[in-house]
Parts: structure tokens; C-alpha cells; sequence
């Protein structure tokens, strides 16, 4: 395997692809379990007066679910600015910041 | 899920397999937190051994809403989920 002008990395083994694609579902997965979680919490009084979902309770859960993952998007959005922002400060600033 | 149609057959089963085995844990955890959250919410007289006809009741509504609203709930995280894989998906999308 040539790395010449790092024109090609090596193919990821078998066992890196399965982790890899394990990872993502496993990431997806977790993301439901707690969304169940902390939606049925906060919208299920604990009360159980009858078996069914009322309507009050099935449109809490819809906006629920909707505002948790505009959180994720919210989230991941500003972390990725964060850690954009401290790699170009790490840049330009590790000048400064030695005789600072 | 672009990682995963880079899968050959035999690595597609490996995957399979794994995917089962965590299925079946995910569905034991979501019994034992059930019986704990029913139990916690539904029983709270302990002036006898066996439940009480209204702890029997509020148990099994307990379970019935439970099994509903995680229904209802994965039904719109496929919803958000594939609108948000149209919109290129979270942490900078694939």
C-alpha cells in the first residue's frame, strides 16, 4: 500500500466497517431510548386513569418529539461552530497565547 | 446511512446479528424500566401482600399507555428522522 502525496488511505478492514455502521445505529438507537424516555416523563402524568392516550397527551408527545430533535440540531450545531472557532483561535492565536 | 451500503453480504449478516442482539437487550431494558415505573407510580399500599384491585388496574393502564406512547413516539422520530436525513442530516450530515 504506497502512501505517495497521501493519495489513498488504506481500505477500512472488514471489522472497522461493521463498527463503524454499528456505531451510527447504535447512536441513532440511544437517541430514541432516551427520547422515550424524557418525553414520557414530562407528557404522561403518572396518574393512569385510563389505557389509552388522550389527545392532550398524544400532542404533547408529538411536540415532543419535534423540539427534542430541533435541541439535537441546535446542539450539534453550536458545538460544531465551538470546536470550528477553537481550531482557527488554536491557529492564529498560538503565537500570541506563548508570549502572552 | 452511508456507512452501511459499503457492507459485503457476510458483513451485512455480522451486522444483522449484532443488531438482533441489541434488540433483544433494548427490549429487556425497556421491561425492567416499565415494571419499575409502573410499580413506583401504581403501588404504594403495603397493608397487604397481594396487590389491590385499583394497584392491579393502574398497573395494567400503566403498561397499555406506556406501549402507546413509545408507538407513538417512534412513528415520529421515523418522521423527524427522515426529514432531517432530506435536510442533510445533523453534525454537518454525510
Amino acid at each position: 500500500m504506497s502512501f505517495l502525496f497521501g493519495g489513498g488511505r488504506p481500505q477500512p478492514s472488514s471489522a472497522e466497517k461493521i463498527a463503524a455502521a454499528e456505531a451510527e445505529i447504535e447512536m441513532v438507537s440511544n437517541m430514541f431510548n432516551q427520547l422515550v424516555d424524557t418525553c414520557t416523563k414530562k407528557c404522561i402524568p403518572n396518574q393512569y386513569r385510563e389505557a389509552d392516550l388522550n389527545k392532550g397527551e398524544s400532542v404533547c408527545l408529538d411536540r415532543c418529539v419535534a423540539k427534542f430533535f430541533e435541541v439535537n440540531v441546535k446542539v450539534s450545531e453550536k458545538m460544531q461552530g465551538e470546536a470550528q472557532q477553537r481550531q482557527g483561535g488554536a491557529m492564529g492565536g498560538g503565537g500570541g497565547s506563548m508570549f502572552g | 446511512m452511508s456507512g452501511m451500503d459499503m457492507l459485503n453480504a457476510a458483513e451485512q449478516r455480522e451486522l444483522q446479528g449484532r443488531m438482533e442482539r441489541k434488540q433483544m437487550k433494548d427490549f429487556m431494558n425497556m421491561y425492567s424500566n416499565l415494571v419499575q415505573r409502573c410499580f413506583n407510580d401504581c403501588v404504594n399500599d403495603f397493608t397487604s401482600k397481594s396487590l389491590l384491585t385499583k394497584e392491579e388496574g393502574c398497573v395494567m393502564r400503566c403498561v397499555d399507555k406506556f406501549l402507546k406512547s413509545s408507538e407513538r413516539l417512534g412513528e415520529r422520530f421515523q418522521e423527524q428522522n427522515a426529514q432531517m436525513a432530506q435536510q442533510g442530516g445533523m453534525m454537518g450530515g454525510r
